[in-house]
């Protein structure tokens, strides 16, 4: 745990606000010290007892036996080393579960960014009534809480009573008479899939379009008396400037897709027949969390951190390698 | 020209029709609540219905205590905006205009803190509030204090990546200009700096009203025996209920929780696009 | 422990931490500390908030007030808690472990007992209720579902069985009599679907874990089986296989189709019986209401689900609702009488009348079917023995698993046989009894 050692020297308190000091953007290791930590001091009251702490625990937890008689005093803890990860990592189940997560994160962060990216592009070549109306339409869909969007999408594409399949077969698809299309994996996590998408590809669109009307029209106009094409305008100078905002929009996505599980729940019931849909995080729940075991809960979510942290780690280490910074 | 207008036509048009297919579940839902029982359930589903009813928002307004679960929901979130975009800002800054040691190090401290699942987290966090309330009882279990505080917790990391982009966004030389002019840091800081990236703010302000909104994962383990402090989302858990299908029921209940964040994302809508466009100006 | 209990406490100080017991993963210290037998003041108790909550909150409003007339200075104080899975487990384990918000009195499925018994959060009652002259009246078979290891932590509220709703109209059409063997039942689905391709023969459903396991039951099977002392998994023993094979043939053509039914819960049976769908369905009797709200009203009648045998009663699941004494419970005697005032003869049968639940006690279960023949084929069924899920908290993990779903949706679907399946099923039920 590094936070509390980052946080530490912050410690006696000081108004910093010494006039003359150097400019703002002074090199490293010139600056006074003090300052940003005691920028840094809010948030750090905050996260250290709320978050770093808690995880803290979290590791911890899931080296014990701890359970609800555990947690209410009925019964003694006790510690079983590695035994909740070996638990896990001997369950076949969570192979095929974990493959399953990493497949429809994949699958959705790579439709939220093209639906994103494509509607961004679009958005730059409507005139200002159409631009409003699908800006609008894309805020009511970010705005829907997960669980509201989830349960119309299922009323939606209801065995019985849902519109899709009625008009499916208004329009003569008599097969789609009461289809069930949580029936077969891969309709299942089709429709899930794309609820995913309709919450999350308003806010890819909307940081995109912002980020494409940032460059300046100077740069493009000069680009295009260059002679360049619109492929090379894209790679030489779009794809660049809008560097630093993808890269933010695919972690967020991936961390935001990788931990789904409202829409897996709600929507396949829990994962699924016979657990078909299960992503990680409702098999923790199932597995762990609803029956109260929280040592082996506590050990799924430290492999899913894991699973997660290398990534980026490895990622934000080539950055650097490359000169880049986060 | 013409072909270039009539492109433009067809880029027009199928915004619409996007925006159309984009908006059409939330149409759908607020359709449903307003359609009466027998034809949300019936076997030939219109897209319109000709006796409009309030019937299912009645049944949803007669929740014992909604108005009140409403407003603490509201108090919640409310307070976890404020809250958050005072850290959030003083943090954006410190990790964009100044380099220190461990500045990588927090940073992906931040984004490992998004990474871990809330539900795996509500157990060290139960037993924190529970032992806090014993010395503080304004902020233990039961009170809207405790799920002020998780919130602005969990709001905090997504929301200082967001903001450092913005903070990023604006210029050195407009801080050194203040400086110059003999302005002091505390003042640089708040009357110079805060006005200028405050579509930012308002832009990740955005995440944690939906986030505060929504919750109810927290609401269910922290607010046990306190009724009165129930938030929106744990009281209109009823209408969910997997076996009983009363879906006018649940389409009401959700509009009713869609609409505030609407109102909110509405009310910031021009400075978040804004705001997102000032993020990569740099 | 200690040893990491000490790490903890150094990165709270570290921290700032709000309070030094945090140190380690919390406990609470043990409830029975707090417990208390105050004689008046404020007793606590939480009810579920059911469908049609205000019959049975008219109800209590009356057992309220009679007890406050009893009992000078006591106020009795009702909370009605959310039923929903998740939210009830959340507030249950929040009253555990944090004895201050804890009530007095709860009313609690009987399939949560097991887990609730090894949280230590409930009292054993089996001194006062010896001492309840009502006692010999309870049904031997539902009065065992508040045991655990011997002692008694809950008082049989009222309880809920299935049986065998069919459709009058479309038998009498085809000229059947109600089924009243397993074989009947088959030959019915094949008959009534053949004459009417849009309807289903019966209704059953893949997440239906208590329309299931009768016909395990009957076949001889069972989920687990005690040998000495400990659980063993029995799910895959040659007779339980039967039973489910007999369940998941119905998911046929003629049955239930396996592209419509298999993802069903309980719930959605109903619902299907309900809209005319289906020629039979399991159902509780509490379905009633709905069924008569549906298209169906006056076109059913209902017979206790058959067994293999003809003539004979498959075994049903003895679900229903306990009351139980908080340990951490402030009014302990109080508690202990208002549980016995309200599941006394005159409330129990006040409960039917407001809600339909079945009484506990065989006397006022007499009382309510000689009142209203609907009750019959239940009274029946229960009269014929009832069955229950293992009383052991790994029931709590099997459960949240969806164990027994998991298997009839893998035999439904195609991706397992019974033999595969249960034995799957039987390795997991197996390894949740070792966890506990």
């Amino acid at each position: 745990m590094s936070v509390p050692t980052t946080t530490a020297p912050a410690a006696p308190p000081s108004p910093g606000s010494r006039r003359g000091g150097p400019a703002p953007a002074a090199p490293p290791g010139g600056r006074r010290r003090r300052t940003p930590l005691l920028l840094l001091l809010p948030a750090a009251v905050v996260l250290v007892p709320l978050v770093a702490y808690p995880i803290y625990q979290l590791g911890l937890l899931s080296v014990l036996d701890f359970g609800q008689a555990q947690a209410s005093g009925g019964a003694p803890t006790s510690f079983v080393g590695l035994g909740n990860y070996t638990r896990i990592l001997q369950d076949g189940q969570f192979w095929s579960v974990l493959l399953q997560t990493v497949g429809f994160a994949a699958f959705c962060v790579l439709a939220t960014l093209a639906v994103g990216a494509a509607l961004a592009v679009l958005l730059t070549r409507v005139g200002r009534w159409p631009r409003l109306v699908l800006t609008t339409a894309a805020t009511a869909a970010w705005a829907a809480p997960a669980m509201t969007g989830s349960t119309v999408w299922s009323f939606l594409f209801d065995t019985n009573l849902g519109l899709v399949n009625h008009t499916l077969v208004r329009l003569g698809l008599t097969g789609f008479h009461e289809f069930n299309w949580f029936y077969d994996k891969w309709t299942a996590f089709l429709i899930v899939g794309a609820v995913v998408v309709w919450h999350s590809f308003p806010f890819v669109m909307v940081t995109l379009y912002a980020g494409i009307r940032a460059i300046p029209e100077e740069i493009l106009e000069a680009a295009a008396l260059d002679g360049a094409n619109t492929w090379t305008t894209f790679r030489r100078i779009t794809a660049p400037m809008l560097r630093p905002i993808l890269t933010i929009v695919v972690i967020q996505s991936v961390i935001w897709d990788f931990k789904v599980f409202t829409q897996i729940y709600v929507m396949t019931e829990g994962g699924g027949i016979a657990g078909q849909n299960l992503v990680l995080n409702v098999y923790a729940y199932q597995k762990a969390f609803a029956s109260s075991q929280y040592g082996l809960g506590a050990a799924i979510g430290v492999i899913m951190l894991l699973v997660l942290v290398i990534p980026t780690v490895l990622y934000i280490r080539t950055l650097r390698r490359t000169g880049n910074d986060l | 020209m013409n072909s270039r207008s009539r492109w433009r036509l067809a880029a027009d048009t199928s915004a619409l029709v996007l925006a159309a297919a984009t908006a059409f579940p939330v149409f759908w839902m607020v359709l449903s609540a307003f359609k009466p029982k027998g034809e949300v359930q019936s076997l030939d589903p219109k897209p319109w219905t000709a006796h409009p009813t309030l019937e299912s928002f009645r049944q949803v307004l007669s929740v014992d205590g909604f108005g009140r679960y409403f407003v603490n929901s509201l108090v919640v979130a409310l307070s976890v905006v404020v809250l958050s975009a005072v850290v959030v800002f003083l943090a954006a800054v410190a990790v964009t205009r100044f380099r220190f040691r461990f500045r990588t190090t927090v940073m992906v401290m931040f984004l490992i803190a998004q990474m871990i699942p809330v539900e795996a987290l509500t157990i060290p966090l139960f037993f924190m509030f529970r032992d806090a309330g014993r010395f503080a009882p304004g902020v233990g279990l039961n009170t809207l204090a405790s799920l002020v505080l998780v919130q602005l917790a969990f709001s905090l990391p997504f929301g200082i990546w967001m903001m450092r982009g913005f903070v990023a966004a604006v210029p050195v030389s407009i801080e050194e200009a203040a400086q110059i002019d003999g302005a002091s840091r505390t003042r640089i800081l708040w009357r110079i700096l805060l006005p200028l990236v405050a579509p930012g703010l308002a832009a990740t302000s955005v995440f944690s009203f939906i986030a505060a909104w929504n919750d109810f994962v927290f609401a269910k383990t922290f607010i046990i025996s306190a009724t009165e402090n129930q938030t929106l989302p744990s009281a209109l858990l009823v209408f969910f209920k997997p076996d009983e299908n009363d879906w006018g029921g649940i389409m009401a209940a959700s509009t009713l929780m869609t609409v505030p964040v609407l109102v909110f994302f509405v009310a910031v809508q021009r400075k978040l696009v804004s705001g997102l466009a000032g993020a990569v100006k740099d | 422990m200690r040893l990491i209990g000490r790490s903890a406490a150094a990165v709270v100080l570290a921290a700032g931490c709000l309070a030094a017991t945090a140190c380690a993963p919390g406990t609470a210290a043990p409830a029975v500390d707090r417990a208390g037998d105050d004689r008046t003041g404020t007793l606590q108790v939480w009810l579920y908030n059911e469908a049609g909550n205000a019959a049975k909150e008219a109800v209590i409003a009356k057992a309220v007030g009679e007890f406050q007339a009893s009992h000078q200075g006591v106020t009795v104080r009702v909370g009605y808690i959310d039923t929903d899975a998740s939210a009830r487990a959340a507030k249950m384990k929040g009253a555990f472990n944090d004895p201050n918000s804890a009530p007095d009195l709860v009313e609690f499925g009987n399939t949560d007992l097991p887990g609730y018994v090894a949280a230590g959060g409930l009292a054993d009652i089996g001194a006062d209720l010896d001492a309840w002259p009502d006692k010999g009246d309870l049904d031997p078979a539902i009065a065992r579902t508040a045991v655990v290891d011997g002692r008694t932590y809950g008082l049989p509220w009222w309880v809920g069985v299935r049986a065998l709703y069919y459709r009058s109209d479309l038998f009498t059409e085809a000229g059947l009599a109600p089924p009243a063997s397993y074989a009947d039942l088959v030959a019915a689905t094949r008959s009534i679907h053949a004459a009417h391709p849009d309807t289903f023969g019966i209704a059953v459903g893949g997440k239906y874990t208590f329309g299931a396991l009768p016909f395990v039951w009957d076949a001889g099977g069972d989920i687990a089986a005690k040998d000495g002392t400990a659980y063993k998994a029995a799910i895959d023993s040659p007779a339980s296989q039967a039973g489910i094979k007999r369940y998941t043939d119905l998911f046929g053509a003629d049955g239930c189709p396996a592209q419509q039914c298999a993802d069903l819960t309980g719930g959605k049976t109903v619902d299907l019986f309900a809209a005319g769908k289906s020629a039979m369905a399991i159902l509780p009797n509490s379905s009633r209401s709905k069924v008569d709200a549906g298209a169906v009203k006056g076109k059913y009648g209902v017979v206790p689900l058959p067994g293999e045998k003809a003539g004979s009663i498959a075994p049903a699941f003895a679900g229903g609702n306990n009351l139980g004494v908080m340990k951490a419970a402030k009014h302990r005697t109080l508690a202990v009488e208002f549980a016995r005032l309200l599941a006394g003869p005159a409330y129990q049968e006040q409960m039917y009348d407001a809600m339909g639940n079945l009484p506990t006690l065989r006397s006022v279960s007499a009382r309510v079917a000689a009142k209203d023949a609907f009750l019959k084929p239940f009274t029946d069924t229960i009269a014929a023995g009832t069955r229950f899920v293992p009383l052991d908290q790994a029931w709590a993990q099997i459960d949240a698993q969806s164990v027994i779903p998991t298997m009839l949706q893998q035999v439904v679907t195609g991706k397992a046989d019974v033999a595969k399946a249960s034995g799957d099923a039987a390795g997991r039920i197996t390894s949740a009894f070792a966890a506990h």
